[in-house]
């Protein structure tokens, strides 16, 4: 038994993903072809033995409630554990109210009921798997009062844009928390991840509450820098951030690579999600696959490069699908040529010749769309 | 129980032994099927779809691997509050002591305690070997509507083949006149496919009797229906013409994951409102690397291919690395065909490794080669 409690932010309140972001809350985008994003952090959690497990949720949570269920899917015992569906919207007043702070100060009585003594907190748009307890053991043995775990990489300059970074000193002390702006290659971003106290967990929200409406939890820790010691932890191992569509899109032609796609489904940490029970995917006469990553229920009889296919996508005779993301029950019909996009669940792209944006800026077709 | 008030019961305790070494360590009911499957998932996910909710698995031989994935009743929907999946094996028990299941039908009489305790109007008898959708609820509107006692279903077999079968005699009405096991002269080719609907309360007045009969062997090909017959009981058949395969040797078990292949499978694996469930496994989707040439497969989650792979199956987790080539074959869950090895006209057994450049199967053997120990290739 773990000693802490999870949470698991939404990240819609921060990162609006043009197009996807119409249909769902980011938790909820699919990922790999049969996970959905939230499924990592969960998994993460399952697998560290914490199975006490709040989701929060902003936006239309149709899709993340039919998802995660009862949560049994994700290993977490029914009568022990329990996965926790908190939803929180205040969009529709000002977009500016929806901070993470808000929609804990909305469920804090049942935060304050919870008996365990420490807290991990993290997000659902971020991929990366992390053994919570290994953290939690070397958060409580630092002393420190909050722990907070990095990746470092050397392309903040063009990536991860609006993400946190962490300014850290030579002991990995947090000096700052601030917003990535792309002034520079080698940074520390900050993967949303925290390990405290409940008791101090409490403090911040509350405290911030009180200070103003606007501030998210990374803002109100940052003020806390000089107060509290507050270290960084380094994690290693697949990492991306998804925060626009473009990077959504990167994400998931990152996982074509052989080694990427070993390193975050390590069969020791299973990453589980709902099964919608398809059938094994059936490669015709004329099929051309290439570099991909296929969920099962797909029928193929096109060419297929650099992609990664959702369940039950039917690939035409002739059709060429490339560098592109093909999300669950697409159609791509005979000799359509399809390049560089991302393609919402149900569309149909069955009377146009060919749907090709530039490289490096996927297009978006919009779900149940018919082109 | 509620729904159709039938309960299943599913035969599942025979070993297989046609199938070699691919049930030394589970039961045939427990080998795998179709790239992520069970062949047990069959009648089971028959079952749920069915309308059914309680569902006895009848097992003897190598039943751990079996009991431990059937008991989880959920894989198929079967574990709300009204259904479940029991694993019954042999009994210990007061009067008797320990009994064997001494025949098909001696299983259910030992169960009869547990099917009385759900108080069903029929029962529904399905072997674990066979790979077939079917609507077990239209069954038994037929068997109701016949007023029946017993419905057998059947199928049309080719005349040669006929005298390999328990062949059925009916009348034009569908009653069943005449049964003959595996006859050398068949006057019918209505084959039984070993699915039984029956009305509870006649069968266990027989089989309370058979189980007192020193002569009997127990079975109810040879003793019960024959007792049905003698005894003036009402027995119709009931055809089914869609997908039935029997996959108890190896070159029938590779056969009907052949036909998976085809253009328009008959099994129509991918109906939306006939899915066949099954346990989940957590693995990436399907990785093809950069040297994959695949035509004609059927390939599901977790499978890693960088190889050429033509006319073949590829379950759970397998992998066929660069400058492999597998043709007409069946891969089992996590097998692995190392680089440059060549497999073909083969079924390689679970977990089992192809090393580097070695060579099985050949394009014109007579029969499919099973590979179930590891080949060792070049170092």
């Amino acid at each position: 038994m773990a000693k802490a409690f999870g949470i698991i932010t939404s990240a819609s309140n921060r990162y609006v993903v043009e197009g996807m972001q119409e249909y769902r809350p980011i938790s909820s985008f699919s990922f790999a072809g049969r996970y959905r994003l939230v499924d990592f952090p969960i998994s993460n959690m399952s697998n560290s033995n914490i199975d006490r497990i709040q989701v929060y949720i902003s936006g239309n949570p149709r899709s993340l409630v039919e998802h995660l269920g009862t949560g049994r899917h994700y290993n977490i015992n029914s009568k022990r554990g329990k996965l926790q569906l908190l939803f929180h919207d205040e969009g529709n007043i000002n977009r500016l109210y929806n901070t993470d702070i808000a929609a804990f100060m909305d469920s804090i009585e049942i935060i304050e009921r919870i008996h365990e003594e420490y807290v991990v907190i993290t997000t659902s748009n971020m991929i990366f798997t992390q053994d919570f307890s290994a953290l939690l053991d070397q958060h409580i043995k630092s002393e420190a009062d909050i722990s907070l775990l990095y990746h470092r990489v050397e392309n903040a300059h063009d990536s991860f844009r609006g993400c946190n970074i962490l300014n850290l000193n030579r002991q990995k002390g947090v000096q700052s928390i601030e917003t990535n702006m792309g002034n520079s290659k080698d940074r520390n971003i900050f993967m949303e991840t925290y390990v405290m106290k409940k008791s101090i967990f409490l403090d911040i929200i509350k405290k911030a509450a009180r200070t103003s409406s606007m501030y998210h939890l990374s803002g109100a820790v940052n003020l806390e820098a000089s107060e509290l010691d507050i270290r960084g932890i380094q994690h290693k191992g697949f990492f991306a951030a998804v925060t626009d569509l473009k990077s959504y899109y990167d994400a998931n032609l990152m996982l074509i690579n052989q080694e990427n796609a070993r390193n975050l489904f390590d069969p020791k940490w299973p990453i589980y999600t709902q099964t919608t029970d398809s059938c094994p995917t059936q490669y015709f006469e004329g099929a051309d696959v290439k570099n991909s990553m296929i969920s099962n229920g797909c029928t193929i009889e096109g060419t297929i490069e650099n992609c990664v296919i959702g369940r039950g996508v039917h690939v035409g005779k002739g059709a060429v699908i490339k560098n592109s993301v093909i999300l669950a029950y697409s159609r791509i019909g005979k000799g359509v040529l399809v390049e560089n996009q991302v393609v919402d669940k149900w569309a149909r792209i069955i009377h146009a010749n060919e749907v090709v944006s530039e490289a490096g800026k996927p297009g978006y077709v919009r779900r149940d769309d018919t082109l | 129980m509620s729904q159709n008030n039938m309960l299943a019961m599913i035969l599942a305790g025979g070993r297989g032994s046609r199938l070699l070494d691919l049930t030394n360590k589970v039961a045939k009911p427990a080998v795998s099927f179709g790239g992520k499957y069970r062949i047990v998932d069959f009648p089971l996910s028959n079952c749920a779809n069915s309308g059914i909710n309680v569902v006895g698995v009848l097992t003897q031989y190598e039943s751990v691997v079996l009991n431990s994935y059937v008991a989880a009743g959920g894989q198929w929907g079967l574990d709300t509050k009204d259904s479940g999946v029991f694993v019954l094996p042999p009994r210990e028990k007061a009067e008797e002591g320990f009994n064997v299941y001494r025949g098909t039908a001696d299983a259910i009489s030992q169960n009869i305690d547990f099917i009385d305790s759900y108080s069903p109007d029929y029962l529904l008898i399905l072997s674990g070997d066979h790979i077939y959708k079917m609507d077990y609820d239209e069954m038994l509107n037929y068997h109701k509507m016949q007023n029946a006692d017993l419905t057998v279903a059947v199928r049309p077999v080719p005349w040669k083949e006929a005298s390999r079968f328990g062949i059925m005699f009916a009348d034009e009405t569908g009653r069943i006149t005449e049964f003959q096991e595996k006859p050398k002269e068949p006057k019918s080719n209505l084959a039984s496919m070993g699915i039984y609907i029956f009305t509870w309360k006649t069968l266990r007045k027989v089989l309370l009797a058979d189980m007192k009969n020193p002569d009997s062997s127990h079975d109810f090909g040879n003793d019960v229906i024959p007792e049905f017959l003698n005894s003036g009981k009402k027995l119709v058949a009931y055809t089914f013409d869609g997908y039935w395969k029997d996959v108890g040797t190896i070159d029938s078990l590779w056969e009907a994951n052949m036909d998976l292949l085809g253009k328009k499978s008959e099994l129509k694996m991918d109906d939306p409102n006939w899915k066949i469930y099954t346990g989940d496994a957590s693995t990436l989707p399907q990785l093809i690397g950069p040297n994959a040439l695949i035509d004609r497969a059927y390939i599901t989650q977790g499978c890693i291919v960088d190889g050429e792979v033509h006319h073949s199956v590829l379950f759970t987790g397998a992998e066929v690395e660069e400058g492999a080539v597998v043709t007409d074959s069946v891969l089992m869950p996590g097998s692995v065909v190392e680089a440059g090895a060549v497999v073909t006209r083969a079924l390689v057994a679970d977990g089992i490794k192809i090393g580097k450049g070695a060579k099985v199967g050949s394009a014109d053997s007579e029969s499919i080669t099973l590979v179930a120990k590891r080949v060792k290739g070049e170092e």
